[in-house]
């Protein structure tokens, strides 16, 4: 996208800055899009995995909701303390962190998206089940079941040709420290790699391809020896290409110096040096804030880690806007679980269910999506409900971002989920060639008691689908799938118990999201 | 190379399918027990797994023997003993008076210097600990350490998490701890665990008390040191914590220290005296005169053990006996063979929870000598770094160091779960720095060492036998003919055969054509396995 357009969307989206949780899902379905962000082939998703299960009642705050400080007593974030960002949006003030670009301003700028209620049916209270969840995007209720892979990885190892046999020219994702998430995982083999220090790496990954060729993969051995043999070479041909990256790019801010800040200042020199790598992964720890988690002067473990995220994305995000890259770039948080609504005896909070997640960057459509939470309905364990399936966030990276199709959510996550709708649909010019067309949809009784018809003109011959979602985005069921010919459709809808839904009409994979509600 | 030849290089033997899980043919032969005498095959194979690997001398010795023999050697004595830290480690040199002396103080509201000075000497005496355990993994001519090390890896407390430091005396204890239970009963152990200063304050314990409950150890106690998940409710955990109530820590000079510093003690008032019901069982309420420290250890906390141990015995059997397989044996999770993994879990559950039957069973079996395992095992940094020193018979000043440039810090994994391991020690991060550490051990073989070295080898002066002893010696599976001439050409630089006798009789040329063979053998992806 040219730099002019760049800025007349984010006026827009500056403009457009709204709380949506009370407003009908029309307000933000991806059809209303006014600009429509060009799909190109070098677009880079960040995820920033904040381990131990992020306090999302402490970061954004309820200060208007009396029972938040009753529950919590000794560490609740005072109401003239709180950074008022909206009406009722209030961030815990460590977000707006003393970088000279932060997650308050990036709201303020429309580049912020608070998704409030995050979460998964049943949830899991175990860290590292549910990061296992929360990674492989599959939410499996069968505790035996083990997750092996990301959704990521499974998604790239896909899509790009020949996989593993050839490996692309450049990472197809770069995870910064660590050992290699599951989230960059896939059944073909490792779709991402992992460094701390590219000029290290350069230096110790030279001539390290192995003398030998792969073994046969029928014995324990030879499948060891397989995986081992792939990262060697990986270490020696990426060793390169990462270093001349590194070489080439620059950044054009300080950053402050902390371990994640640092981070995000080597994934900006990464994307300023031109490295082609779709997926970046991150990571902060220490979320697990069981003990001491904020004092009375609201010190504390957590308020730091809340300044360094927003410290760390804020900073990022002003090289990236300096650099000209700030449109190829999306990110966003995940964290395995939020905590208890009640504090526990120690100033702290125990594991919970439900929590706040960010998605950020010039493609996101800014905002506060959902409720607040309610504390006063809580789960069976005493927690948080959800109001969002944690994958609907990664079906709007899929769809719209990356620009795959319902098929490839489907197949990613073995499961019907819809896209938020918190990023701007990239159209590409082979949708017109597919017919991937939207369709104003008129929806008539609505609300409906026993039935009502779907209505819309269908200006091209192709596949068309009917679905019905539960407002958090999981799929329920089909009502109608079949080839069509162009003129105008009918398709009756019937037998729906009372409740909101959200009715998809997809046109050869292109999808248009009508609300519908249901009283008897 | 040209790029398009680099590209059509990188290219894997085989396809694995698509959505499919890897997953290898189960290995044929059970837990029934191996009674063939060991092969030296064999014994290199034991003792990469069940130690940090061997020298050659030590090796050939044990030839011949039955498994029982020398699996019985390598466990070692069911208790045996503590050893003594270095003194340095243990105590302080106080700059002013030039004497050594406890350093208990309080980092916590000192002033900034005082508080950096402290957390310096933690982090120095945590290095200290962390050599001198390396050190003796090094020394330790049975599998005492490796066993410790597992356990350790299990009941995982990290020295730095938080915004704070576990102090290296409280390590160095539950190391002890955890040394001496290694082959006992795993209840008790579980018991020693709970109350052990090192647990008690890393999850939360000591916070957690009547009325605040902390639920961090309770849930741990069952997700990852017994039952593992889903063989409770969130209500059990929540049981649990309260029947953990009360138990403190004693760390600084100006707490509490009623059985000495460094040692958990009982505050009774912080205890919940109500009555708990956890998984179906009701633990009694109690009365203020018998909330005493001695009748809620074992009416409570014990109790609480023996009731994850008596409900859910199957499950319990299941987990331990399967992390013990993964981790000595294959770690791939899905290549766990049920069925005998239900047979391994039973002879531990029939023994009352006893890890020495279970072990001794494990590593005796024919499943465990099966040439279907064999090359299967990531070494992790720590066998990594410690075995090659024993193999190549060369010391590295710093250990420590090098297992953390490998991504795995001493007595500190990345969160209570310990290290994930397999696939994990090895990415594009750690191999190159595995690579680095065999390259600079290999240079810093003296000639005098490389001559020895050589010489432990049988037939060393038959050029072809030779290579074929030090690739048996250092790598888990037979190599191929064409490797073994490829390792040939790289110790004689190229050269004929029978340069490898004019080579022998100059120290400095047949050391340096050793270094060669071993630099090409440290290159190959199998010398990551055993």
């Amino acid at each position: 996208m040219k730099r002019r357009t760049f800025l007349s969307t984010t006026a827009a989206a500056a403009v457009g800055t709204q709380v949506l949780g009370g407003i009908p899902l029309k307000a933000f379905s991806p059809g209303d899009l006014g600009e429509r962000v060009q799909a190109d082939d070098d677009r880079i998703l960040i995820v920033i995995q904040m381990f131990g299960g992020n306090d999302g009642l402490n970061t954004i705050v309820p200060v208007d909701d009396p029972e938040y400080y009753k529950i919590r007593p000794s560490i609740a974030v005072p109401k003239i303390k709180a950074v008022n960002v909206l009406s009722n949006v209030y961030m815990h003030p460590s977000l707006d962190s003393k970088a000279p670009y932060n997650l308050k301003r990036m709201f303020e700028d429309g580049r912020l998206a608070i998704i409030n209620g995050i979460g998964y049916e049943n949830p899991n209270l175990s860290h590292f089940r549910s990061t296992d969840i929360w990674l492989s995007g599959f939410n499996s209720s069968d505790p035996e079941k083990r997750l092996a892979d990301g959704w990521l990885g499974r998604y790239w190892s896909n899509k790009i040709n020949g996989f593993p046999e050839v490996l692309p020219p450049d990472p197809i994702a770069v995870q910064i420290g660590g050992s290699l998430s599951m989230l960059l995982r896939s059944p073909k083999g490792d779709t991402g790699i992992a460094l701390t220090d590219p000029q290290k790496f350069f230096e110790l990954g030279q001539g390290l391809s192995p003398d030998m060729d792969p073994m046969p993969e029928d014995t324990r051995f030879g499948h060891e020896f397989n995986f081992v043999r792939l990262v060697a070479e990986q270490s020696d041909r990426y060793s390169t290409v990462v270093k001349d990256a590194f070489d080439k790019g620059s950044n054009q801010v300080t950053y402050y110096a902390n371990n994640f800040v640092k981070q995000m200042k080597l994934v900006a020199r990464l994307i300023s040096g031109g490295l082609k790598t779709k997926v970046y992964l991150v990571y902060m720890g220490g979320f697990d804030t069981h003990v001491q988690q904020q004092d009375e002067n609201l010190n504390g473990l957590h308020p730091y880690l809340l300044e360094m995220l927003s410290t760390g994305i804020g900073t990022f995000m002003q090289d990236a806007l300096i650099q000209g890259f700030a449109d190829r770039v999306v990110g966003m948080t995940v964290s395995e679980f939020g905590r208890r609504p009640y504090e526990n005896g120690s100033r702290g909070t125990d594991h919970g269910a439900a929590s706040v997640q960010f998605v950020f960057g010039n493609g996101v459509r800014a905002g506060v999506y959902g409720e607040m939470p309610d504390l006063k309905n809580f789960d069976s364990n005493g927690d948080l409900r959800y109001q969002w399936d944690y994958r609907r966030v990664y079906a709007d990276v899929l769809e719209n971002w990356f620009g795959g199709s319902p098929e490839d959510t489907e197949s990613v996550l073995e499961d019907r989920v819809l896209p938020l709708g918190v990023l701007q649909r990239s159209t590409s010019v082979d949708d017109s060639y597919a017919g991937r067309v939207q369709v104003d949809v008129r929806v008539a009784p609505n609300p409906m008691t026993d039935q009502t018809t779907l209505e819309w003109y269908q200006p091209v011959p192709g596949i068309v689908k009917v679905d019905i979602y539960g407002t958090e985005g999981r799929f329920l069921q089909n009502i109608y799938t079949d080839r069509v010919m162009p003129g105008t459709m009918r398709v009756p809808v019937r037998g729906l118990s009372s409740g909101s839904y959200i009715c998809t009409v997809s046109v050869n994979g292109a999808r248009t999201i009508v609300p519908l509600t249901v009283v008897r | 190379m040209n790029r398009r030849n680099l590209f059509s290089s990188l290219v894997r033997a085989s396809k694995r399918g698509g959505g499919e899980l890897h997953s290898a043919p189960m290995v044929q032969a059970g837990l029934e027990p191996n009674t063939t005498p060991l092969t030296l095959d064999d014994v290199l194979h034991l003792y990469r797994r069940l130690g940090f690997a061997v020298s050659m001398p030590v090796a050939l010795s044990h030839v011949g023997k039955q498994a029982g023999v020398l699996v019985d050697e390598l466990l070692g004595p069911d208790d045996p003993g503590s050893p003594t830290p270095d003194i340095k480690f243990a105590q302080w040199l106080d700059p002013a008076t030039q004497t050594l002396v406890d350093y208990t103080e309080n980092p916590e509201g000192a002033d900034l210097e005082t508080r950096f000075a402290i957390e310096g000497w933690w982090s120095s005496n945590h290095r200290l600990l962390s050599n001198w355990w390396l050190n003796r993994m090094m020394g330790d001519a049975t599998a005492i350490e490796r066993i410790t090390m597992f356990w350790m890896s299990h009941w995982a407390t990290e020295f730095s998490f938080d915004e704070t430091y576990m102090v290296p005396q409280m390590h160095y204890r539950q190391y002890r701890m955890l040394r001496s239970n290694r082959l006992g009963n795993f209840p008790r152990m579980a018991l020693d665990v709970t109350v052990d200063n090192a647990m008690v304050f890393y999850l939360g314990g000591t916070y957690n008390e009547v009325g605040r409950p902390n639920e961090n150890y309770g849930r741990e106690l069952l997700e990852l040191f017994t039952t593992g998940i889903g063989w409770y409710t969130e209500g059990d955990v929540q049981q649990a914590a309260r029947v953990l109530t009360g138990w403190k820590t004693s760390r600084f000079n100006d707490q509490p220290a009623p059985k000495g510093i460094y040692n958990t003690w009982f505050d009774a008032n912080k205890h919940d005296t109500g009555a708990k019901e956890f998984l179906g069982v009701t633990i009694a309420a109690r009365t203020p005169d018998n909330n005493t420290e001695f009748q809620v250890l074992n009416e409570e906390v014990f109790e609480l053990i023996n009731i994850i141990h008596r409900i859910r015995p199957d499950a319990v059997a299941r987990f331990i006996a399967r992390k013990a397989y993964l981790y000595f044996v294959y770690s791939s999770p899905n290549d766990v063979d049920p069925k005998l993994l239900n047979e391994l879990a039973n002879e531990f559950k029939t023994s009352g929870f006893e890890i020495k039957p279970m072990l001794k069973k494990l590593f005796t079996s024919q499943h465990f000598f099966d040439p279907a395992i064999r090359g299967a095992q990531i070494k992790t940094p720590v066998e990594f770094v410690v075995g090659l020193q024993r193999q190549f018979g060369v010391a590295e000043l710093d250990p420590q160091f090098w297992v953390l440039e490998m991504d795995q810090v001493m007595l500190d994994p990345p969160n209570v779960a310990g290290w994930p391991g397999y696939h994990a020690w090895i990415s594009t991060n750690t191999y190159p720095r595995r690579r680095e550490f065999a390259r600079k051990l290999i240079d810093s073989m003296t000639d005098v060492r490389a001559n020895v070295f050589i010489r432990e080898f049988s037939k060393y002066e038959d050029v072809a036998a030779f290579v074929l002893g030090v690739t048996k010696f250092l790598l888990p599976v037979a190599v191929s003919p064409a490797r073994l001439d490829f390792y040939k050409s790289a110790l004689l630089e190229g050269q004929p055969d029978y340069t490898w006798a004019e080579k022998l009789l100059v120290p400095s040329a047949s050391a340096r054509a050793m270094r060669e063979l071993l630099k090409a053998i440290a290159k190959a992806p199998d010398f990551q396995l055993c």
